[in-house]
């Protein structure tokens, strides 16, 4: 497979619309006649709007219409199924009562001529509320009020808490991770259009399959009547996987004024009517016996939801089969705040779960005096014991093994503070990293074209991570194409129905049915040349002496380029369409791997680090080497921002976001990044999960990095953060006073 | 207008940037011939390049409304005359009017860095300027770089090192890398480069692969100035 395109790292495919300014993304769009409207938030939390004096708005110039809930056509809620294609995350629709549930929550949208005219009569809308000064502003608050309810994705085998009391070693500790905003750099955008009851939307969207289903329920118009279109994304990171109310806002709006409208969602209010991380609280009980086994796993979590919906974080998703231990307990609960509807954010559950699993196991290690690699390599799981099945393929060993000897933890000094380097205390943490495979259904369709290329088509997405680059090598692999012959089309509801793009899952679901299209073609295409009027008229179409390679068919020494076959015939292309189903349940279908960070700690000017990480990361077989190690190291990139900067914070009192912009929710820059980021791909087809052996790469490089960073503190400075972000702030604490004169 | 912002002696300005008559010398001639006495080699494929984009014309040669004000932009080598409201902002004109939807906005308020262009050279965040402040400018984006399908060396260079994942920053990634290479204050260490550039944030994290795409560009810039 040496010179086979799967595994290569040709550029991408779009690069050069990328480069340029030509790829175009949902508010680049502008039809014809096209108004702009403009969100009016809601700046309380709990309560109700009790009027809205629109005088001013409406004599503003170019003003078309304001819609608010008493002014705003009567649609009907998606039952938000992701099995019937029509799920949403926050059910509740735009401007459905005068109910306010969270602070930034839409209240009216304003439609005028230009965007400067909406934004200045949004600007003049007033509105008057009944506040409720009982919003409840964060998970302690939530808790305290009502309690809890029972989420999902809980696990329970042998008696975790009745071998934990008189183990030899245990801990029992709660770590809290703030509430992250996936801020991608794109903000939620939709431009809507009506032709009679026929609606196009074109939408900053990862799953337009999805959002075309519930459109149809909202709206209650037959799909095929719906067009999603998102070619282009500046990325999502989950929060553009669900339809947000703002997209119902702006199509409803369309059709009311019969023009399309352009609705951009603010910065502010991409941290509110958007999706976000929740808040969690979780509390880890860890046992071992005395030679460091884990004997007793408690990983119980608690994360805020929203008045409207439940959204459960899984936290303990990854604590049920990363480490072998008979006695484990998993359990997920949720609490009612005053946010918007939390959403999927990159390696939901797994990201904030580990971050609290392997610092725990960190903090386990050191209390039962083993080296915290030695520790993990003598408790890694071997099979699956949540599912009591096999993995397809866990390299995680390996991983940890590789990763360490590159980063060189045999030279790490085990005593904490004791590393240092001038003025700077060096800390070495390391952390497993871990997320499920996950392989769904497709459709594709490739034709094989007359004039020498190929169109591939399939509505699933590329969000930046190259699935329209992966798509080509597949078919350059079976067809003999150069990549520069294949045009790929994605992000279009017209398309054969293709996955969203989230949970690392695009790259499995899709290439076996581009492959099965592939073939599909390639068989029509032999039909075709071996019917009456076929180069190979009267050869069995079905024969494996019927060979097509390169683009030529080839039978009994005599070959014909496939466009000959087609031209001979004076046909257009042969087309190839297939329907692929999603994985078994044979196996336990999981990627691994394992980050080593050092940390720079510079306790006199308070000055904290991440100078170096190395990380090995099995995700079966890489299909492009360029895009996919781009893949890990953002996503490391990431997990420094959910170590170091991310939170976002409300006010106690009121409910109220404080830092919902993208300075005062610190996202780590160009400065941020590590001088050394070392990512090793370990490459080992997983063939029992699909043919191509790839399981997806775009959420497991921000597994564990947080917990990573942690560990790598603590070895710096013995204090444990167990509380994201790990603000410099908290490592001064207990700092003595400078005495003054 | 003819006294605007004579700008580095790029001679555009001696004509009426309104008059047809400039347009179709702007047509005839190319604007590199135009630039290529004076400024340097980046920006002689900046201005040249829209020839080949068709951007569209200016539709304002009347005479601007009441709370409107005439102003001309040259954006990537042409002149638009235009009739802008006070609060326009330069991003929402150049997207929304001049359909030039390659600058791209992340924020909205300054922060983030996907709206940067050159103004007379100097790269800006387009988002927190009003465009009748940019009356008689020289505005150069992303789509005035390349010179027809010649990519501009910064642009070879992202697309080469997959210096980018969703896109969305980069048009801001590139015009800030361009103008960063060619500032002799900011040094050409990896250090350097990284503060300089962290006005531009990639929410995809490709910092690793843009460092690596504006160090190899800055070879080749030197070798073709």
């Amino acid at each position: 497979m040496s010179d086979s395109i799967i595994g290569a790292g040709p550029k991408r495919i779009d690069g050069q619309r990328k480069v340029t300014g030509a790829a175009p993304y949902a508010a680049d769009h502008h039809p014809d006649n096209m108004a702009y409207g403009y969100g009016v938030f809601s700046t309380i939390a709990r309560g109700t709007v009790t009027g809205l004096d629109l005088d001013a708005a409406r004599q503003s110039p170019g003003v078309i219409d304001i819609f608010h809930h008493d002014h705003f056509p009567e649609l009907h809620r998606s039952p938000s199924s992701m099995a019937q294609g029509n799920k949403v995350e926050e059910t509740r629709l735009p401007f459905e009562d005068n109910q306010v549930h969270y602070e930034g929550q839409f209240v009216a949208l304003v439609v005028a001529d230009t965007f400067e005219n909406a934004r200045a009569a949004a600007r003049k809308v007033g509105v008057s509320y009944q506040r409720d000064d009982n919003a409840i502003a964060n998970l302690d608050q939530g808790v305290k009020a009502h309690g809890t309810q029972k989420g999902q994705g809980n696990h329970e085998r042998g008696d975790a808490a009745g071998n934990f009391d008189g183990a030899a070693h245990s801990i029992d500790v709660t770590y809290t991770t703030p509430v992250e905003n996936h801020n991608p750099m794109e903000m939620h955008a939709s431009v809507a259009s009506w032709e009679g009851d026929r609606l196009t939307i074109f939408e900053s969207s990862q799953g337009v399959v999805q959002q075309r289903g519930a459109l149809s329920k909202i709206f209650g118009i037959p799909q095929e009547h719906i067009r999603v279109e998102s070619p282009f994304i500046g990325s999502g990171f989950g929060s553009k996987l669900w339809m947000w109310p703002h997209a119902v806002a702006v199509s409803a709006a369309a059709r009311e004024i019969g023009r399309p409208v352009q609705l951009v969602v603010p910065r502010q209010q991409m941290f509110t009517t958007t999706g976000h991380r929740p808040e969690t609280r979780q509390r880890m009980r860890l046992a071992t016996d005395e030679r460091g086994r884990l004997v007793s796993l408690r990983h119980e979590s608690i994360n805020t939801t929203s008045f409207t919906d439940q959204y459960v974080e899984t936290c303990g998703s990854v604590t049920k089969s990363l480490y072998s231990c008979p006695n484990l307990l998993v359990s997920h609960e949720t609490t009612r705040v005053n946010r918007g509807t939390p959403t999927s954010m990159r390696a939901p559950g797994a990201a904030p779960g580990l971050f609290a699993l392997e610092s725990a196991i960190d903090e386990m290690a050191l209390a039962a005096g083993v080296d915290p690699l030695e520790f993990r390599m003598n408790n890694y799981a071997t099979r699956d014991e949540s599912q009591d099945l096999d993995f397809s393929s866990n390299h995680i060993r390996e991983a940890t093994e590789k990763a360490a000897e590159k980063f060189g933890w045999q030279d790490r000094n085990p005593e904490v503070g004791s590393m240092r380097d001038g003025h700077e205390i060096i800390g070495y943490g390391m952390a497993a990293c871990n997320w499920e495979a996950i392989k769904r259904e497709c459709e594709a369709r490739v034709s094989l074209r007359a004039d020498g290329t190929a169109y591939v088509t399939c509505a699933t997405q590329d969000i930046g991570t190259g699935t329209y680059t992966i798509i080509a090598q597949t078919v350059s692999e079976l067809t003999g194409l150069p990549l520069e012959k294949i045009t790929v089309r994605l992000g279009d509801t017209s398309y054969p129905k293709g996955p969203i793009s989230g949970g690392s899952w695009t790259t499995a679901t899709t290439l076996p049915a581009i492959a099965a299209a592939t073939r599909e073609a390639i068989k029509e295409l032999k039909g075709y040349a071996t019917g009456e009027k076929g180069d190979f008229a009267g050869v069995d179409s079905d024969s494996d002496s019927l060979t097509f390679e390169n683009g030529q068919l080839t039978h009994d020494g005599q070959s014909v380029d496939y466009v000959d076959v087609l031209k001979g015939q004076k046909l257009a292309s042969a087309d190839g369409h297939a329907h692929t189903q999603g994985a078994d349940d044979k196996y336990s279908y999981r990627s691994f791997g394992a980050h080593f960070v050092e940390v720079r700690w510079d306790p006199g000017i308070s000055n904290l680090r991440v100078s170096r990480v190395v990380s090995a990361i099995d995700v079966g077989r890489v299909i492009n080497s360029m895009t996919a190690r781009n893949q890990v190291e953002g996503a490391i990139v990431m997990g420094l921002g959910m170590a170091h900067f991310e939170a976002t914070e409300y006010d106690a009192r009121n409910g109220r976001p404080v830092n919902n912009n993208y300075a005062e929710y610190v996202v780590p820059v160009h400065a941020d990044q590590p001088p050394e980021v070392d990512v090793i791909l370990l490459d080992y087809p997983d063939l029992a999960f699909n043919e191509f052996g790839a399981r997806g790469i775009g959420e497991i490089g921000i597994t564990g990095m947080a917990a990573a960073v942690a560990n790598a503190v603590y070895h710096a400075t013995g204090k444990r953060i167990r509380d994201l972000p790990i603000f410099k702030e908290k490592l001064m604490e207990n700092v003595p006073e400078v005495q003054s004169a | 207008m003819s006294d605007h912002h004579n700008n580095e002696g790029l001679g555009v300005e001696t004509f009426d940037a309104r008059s047809p008559s400039r347009r179709r010398f702007l047509k005839t001639m190319g604007a590199s011939s135009l630039a290529a006495a004076t400024a340097p080699a980046w920006a002689q494929i900046a201005q040249a390049g829209q020839q080949q984009k068709e951007p569209v014309e200016p539709r304002d040669d009347g005479a601007p409304a009441e709370g409107e004000q005439q102003i001309q932009l040259t954006v990537n080598g042409v002149a638009h005359t235009l009739n802008v409201k006070p609060n326009a902002v330069l991003l929402d004109v150049l997207r929304d009017r001049l359909m030039l939807t390659g600058t791209k906005k992340g924020c909205d308020q300054g922060q983030c860095g996907a709206c940067t262009l050159l103004v007379n050279d100097t790269a800006i965040n387009s988002c927190l300027s009003l465009a009748v402040s940019h009356d008689g400018d020289e505005i150069t984006t992303i789509e005035g770089l390349s010179q027809g399908d010649e990519l501009h060396p910064v642009q070879v260079a992202f697309w080469a090192h997959d210096a980018y994942q969703c896109g969305y920053c980069t048009s801001g990634q590139i015009m800030s890398a361009v103008a960063i290479l060619n500032d002799d204050n900011i040094g050409s260490d990896d250090a350097s480069v990284r503060e300089a550039m962290s006005g531009n944030i990639c929410r995809c994290g490709a910092y690793k692969n843009i460092l690596a795409a504006v160090q190899d560009a800055r070879g080749k810039m030197e070798g073709a100035s």
